[in-house]
């Protein structure tokens, strides 16, 4: 009937996109933009919107020429060998990605739930987690985090609306203090925090109204930096800026210290923990679902499952490859901002480009058929 | 291979009474009819289905008595062109056919001259009768219940249901029950495909019997391993129909007064007859309680280790003093102590189910009073731990579908052991497991989780209903279990 026909609605796509972008950005962001801008950390994050969107309209300047899978579409546009090293460009980005969050999982978990947990357990356990959630396809996943969403929502905006009282607005100045270099500088880590944005163009033979697809990715665009800017002033403003810098997780610190009304519950980060665990797990979710995806379509896998094993390993050696190796979190930011951002840009642009010069090329050729075909 | 009924009565005889060899519950009389009382006929019935003392009043008898005024050469042809004055009497022409007939609880009668059996109906095997419901209690509402007679429940809501779009797909399930089977619903409203489906289901089975619709439930549901049961029961006729105003199907089984209601979603099995004859806000406040309560049926005990054994900091200093001073003396780590009392409550739960009315209370008492408190007294347990268990019973107790709430009540033992191991973390691995698990279910293609998913499917129209149930005026088209363009339930005039 309506179930098991691998068609999601534009409403679970917002919302997968939303918590696919906000876990990582609220968590890491802060204290980087704080490190580096201060209080014009906001400027940082509006410019990197700004980015989100102009890597957003390439995505739907693809998605209005694409008719199956994006797969097929870069195949029929650039051909198989260039098509498949492009796949497999996005396959190590998502792997990556995947890779990295469960390290950020891993030591969310470890500094706030279980610290005397072990690494290699949250891994294992919550790459189980991602593996039942994948195997069962994407109409499930969608589901999950469409109930989830106001269920994370509602509190998050609950503790943040008490934390504005401990904001002091004297720490928001100065203001627009920042030298250019170091605005594009944070701009462009911004920016990389909203590369999952390419998941929509896997989307689109799983999406129930295919036009309405980018606007998804607006909506979450804006969302998140409309969050990303509220929670930065109010960690700004709450905690200063050399203090923002130095927390772990100060979006989760914040929490911490907010004083409910009652104060029956002295402390909320264990609880608020939650919409962090969550909104990571959804990101790892979807690493290794369109990791999974991928690499189903480059070895032309139909019916088992072992992509996803591959990947699930992939994963694991790449989470624990962070945890082991410190200096690996600096190499993947890198990765992120000179790698995969103009990667991504470079493969956006040249696709339809060729997909236009294919087109004139036939158009000319088809009119030079046809006047020869009137001269004879 | 099916023996045919012939004219010659003595063969026919011979042919049931071998199939009807020692049973003495059945009788069989040979009878003469006609005027001159020369013509023979048979009679078989089962003792107690069938009013053998008193036939005067009976369709039978009236039969009979009919037979006896008519001359013998006519009595063939009155037979065979069916003029008798008799509801629900049905010719066969095989000896096999004629004994399936008599087991559904009517007499036989084969003529001395006339090629086939018939069906003479009479009051059926014995029942109990409309009886009040016993679960699924209502403040304000019907109190009538199932019974165990399939007859009798179609007849419960069909009283409710007066339209011809009604209707009643009689099919068998059993090899050697033969038990009816019976697809209620409204043409009109149901999803054609979902029909197809259930009686898909039905025929991929054979079983030697299906004794209650518990076992049709289970031969019929796709994800077998799932705590979670993909069809709603009711005993209650008035829930029957109600679903079936939705565009589901209710499935009836002779001898069992539990009904089966498809599709079934988390939100269905939380909503109760009388969500929709109360006022909106009183059945809002209750519909969100019982949400509450499912949620907590299942993850209450596991949240307590969490936090009084991994995350005390979120708990007030004074709570978290009064929670040790309680805990002092006792010897068992808080999850062997949680474990230890949940198993004595579920066993107190299945010892006061088991035993007659009154003694089942009695269990209840000596069980919650006397051993809780003894059990405290001798430092075996904590004060809190009784509490927490108790409050965590009253959940589950809340949870209106006795089937749905068990699922719970398995599931919060792998949250007590999740919690006990991994505190805070174990419980949200615990709870995107079920999440998880939730999400891919189904029940005859509708989304377990609708509509807090897929809500688009109907135009949002579906959330109205759910955690809060908004006033009826509101409520104007039917959820999407009902096929597209048969959804508006209420016009205002």
């Amino acid at each position: 009937m309506f179930a098991d026909n691998w068609k999601i609605s534009l409403r679970q796509i917002s919302r997968l996109m939303i918590l696919d972008l906000f876990g990582l950005s609220t968590l890491i962001l802060p204290g980087k933009l704080a490190g580096m801008t201060g209080a014009d950390g906001i400027i940082s994050l509006i410019l990197g919107m700004c980015g989100g969107f102009l890597l957003l309209g390439l995505i739907q300047g693809n998605l209005r020429y694409m008719q199956g899978s994006y797969y097929e579409y870069m195949k029929e546009n650039t051909g198989q060998i260039l098509s498949d090293i492009f796949m497999v460009f996005y396959f190590v980005y998502f792997i990556a990605l995947a890779g990295y969050v469960v390290y950020q999982l891993d030591r969310l978990i470890l500094s706030w739930l279980l610290p005397d947990g072990s690494y290699w357990l949250v891994e294992l356990l919550v790459l189980v987690l991602a593996a039942y959630g994948t195997i069962r396809g994407i109409e499930g996943r969608a589901r999950v985090y469409e109930i989830l969403f106001w269920f994370l929502g509602v509190p998050l905006i609950v503790m943040l609306g008490f934390s504005v009282a401990s904001v002091n607005t004297d720490y928001w100045t100065p203001l627009l203090d920042t030298n250019g270099k170091l605005y594009m500088e944070n701009s462009i880590i911004v920016w990389s925090f909203l590369l999952p944005l390419a998941g929509l163009l896997f989307l689109k033979p799983f999406c129930r109204k295919t036009e309405k697809l980018a606007g998804c990715g607006k909506t979450a665009i804006l969302t998140v930096t409309m969050v990303n800017v509220v929670i930065y002033l109010i960690l700004i403003g709450t905690f200063g800026q050399n203090t923002v810098q130095i927390l772990k997780h100060p979006v989760i610190t914040l929490m911490s210290v907010v004083n409910l009304p009652g104060g029956f519950f002295p402390r909320q980060d264990v609880i608020m923990t939650t919409v962090w665990f969550f909104a990571l797990f959804a990101l790892l979710h979807t690493g290794v679902f369109q990791g999974t995806l991928i690499l189903k379509e480059l070895c032309r896998e139909t019916k088992t499952n072992y992509s996803m094993l591959v990947v699930l390993v992939l994963v694991f050696l790449t989470g624990n490859g962070f945890v082991e190796n410190g200096f690996m979190e600096g190499i993947f930011e890198v990765y992120q901002q000179w790698i995969v951002l103009p990667g991504m840009f470079a493969i956006l642009l040249l696709v339809p480009f060729i997909y236009h010069v294919r087109n004139y090329w036939n158009r000319r050729k088809g009119e030079k058929e046809q006047c020869k075909n009137t001269h004879s | 291979m099916a023996k045919k009924i012939t004219k010659k009565l003595e063969e026919n005889i011979k042919n049931y009474e071998e199939l009807f060899s020692d049973c003495e519950d059945i009788k069989k009389r040979r009878i003469k009819v006609g005027q001159q009382q020369k013509k023979e006929c048979y009679l078989a019935y089962i003792e107690v289905a069938v009013s053998s003392t008193d036939w005067k009043d009976s369709a039978i008898g009236k039969f009979l008595t009919t037979l006896r005024e008519l001359p013998e050469e006519e009595l063939v042809s009155y037979v065979s062109k069916n003029t008798w004055d008799i509801s629900d009497s049905q010719p066969f022409e095989t000896i096999e056919d004629a004994a399936q007939g008599m087991l559904t609880g009517d007499a036989i009668f084969f003529l001395d001259g006339y090629d086939k059996a018939l069906k003479i109906p009479d009051k059926g095997y014995p029942g109990r009768g409309v009886y009040e419901v016993e679960s699924e209690k209502v403040i304000r509402g019907s109190n009538e219940g199932f019974s165990e007679s399939i007859k009798l429940n179609t007849a419960l809501i069909r009283k409710r249901l007066r339209s011809p779009h009604l209707k009643v797909k009689e099919t068998f399930a059993g090899r050697r029950t033969h038990t009816n089977v019976d697809l209620v619903y409204l043409k009109d409203l149901i999803y054609p495909g979902m029909l197809e489906e259930i009686e898909k289901r039905l025929q991929e089975f054979e079983i030697d019997g299906t004794l209650d619709s518990g076992i049709i439930e289970q031969l019929t549901e796709k994800r077998k391993y799932s705590p979670f049961p993909q069809f709603q029961t009711t005993q209650r006729p008035d829930r029957a129909a109600m679903a079936i105003l939705e565009g589901r199907i209710v499935l009836l089984s002779d001898n069992s007064p539990v009904a089966l209601i498809l599709p079934a979603t988390y939100n269905s099995f939380i909503q109760t007859s009388d969500d929709y004859y109360s006022r909106w806000e009183i059945a809002s406040f209750t519909r969100v309680l019982r949400y509450i309560a499912s949620f907590l049926a299942m993850t209450f005990p596991g949240l307590y280790l969490a936090m009084t054994n991994f995350h005390t900091q979120i708990l007030p200093t004074d709570l978290l003093l009064s929670l040790a001073a309680a805990r002092q003396g006792v010897p068992f780590p808080a999850v062997v102590e949680i474990l230890l009392m949940e198993l004595a409550f579920e066993l107190l739960r299945e010892a006061g189910v088991r035993l007659p009315g009154a003694n089942g209370n009695t269990i209840g008492i000596v069980g919650g009073l006397i051993i809780g408190q003894a059990a405290v007294d001798a430092n075996i347990v904590s004060p809190i731990v009784v509490i927490v268990v108790a409050l965590t019973a009253l959940c589950s107790f809340a949870v209106p579908n006795e089937e749905f709430a068990t699922a719970f009540r398995i599931l919060k033992f792998a949250f007590i052991l999740v919690c006990g191991y991994l505190g805070f973390f174990g419980f949200l691995l615990g709870i995107t497991a079920v999440l998880i698990h939730l999400s891919h279910l189904e029940s005859f293609g509708i989304p377990y989780l609708a509509p807090f998913v897929g809500a688009d499917l109907n135009g949002y129209q579906d959330e109205r209903d759910t955690f809060l149930r908004l006033p009826l005026k509101f409520l104007k088209k039917r959820p999407v279990y009902t096929r597209d363009g048969a959804r508006t339930r209420l016009k205002i005039k």
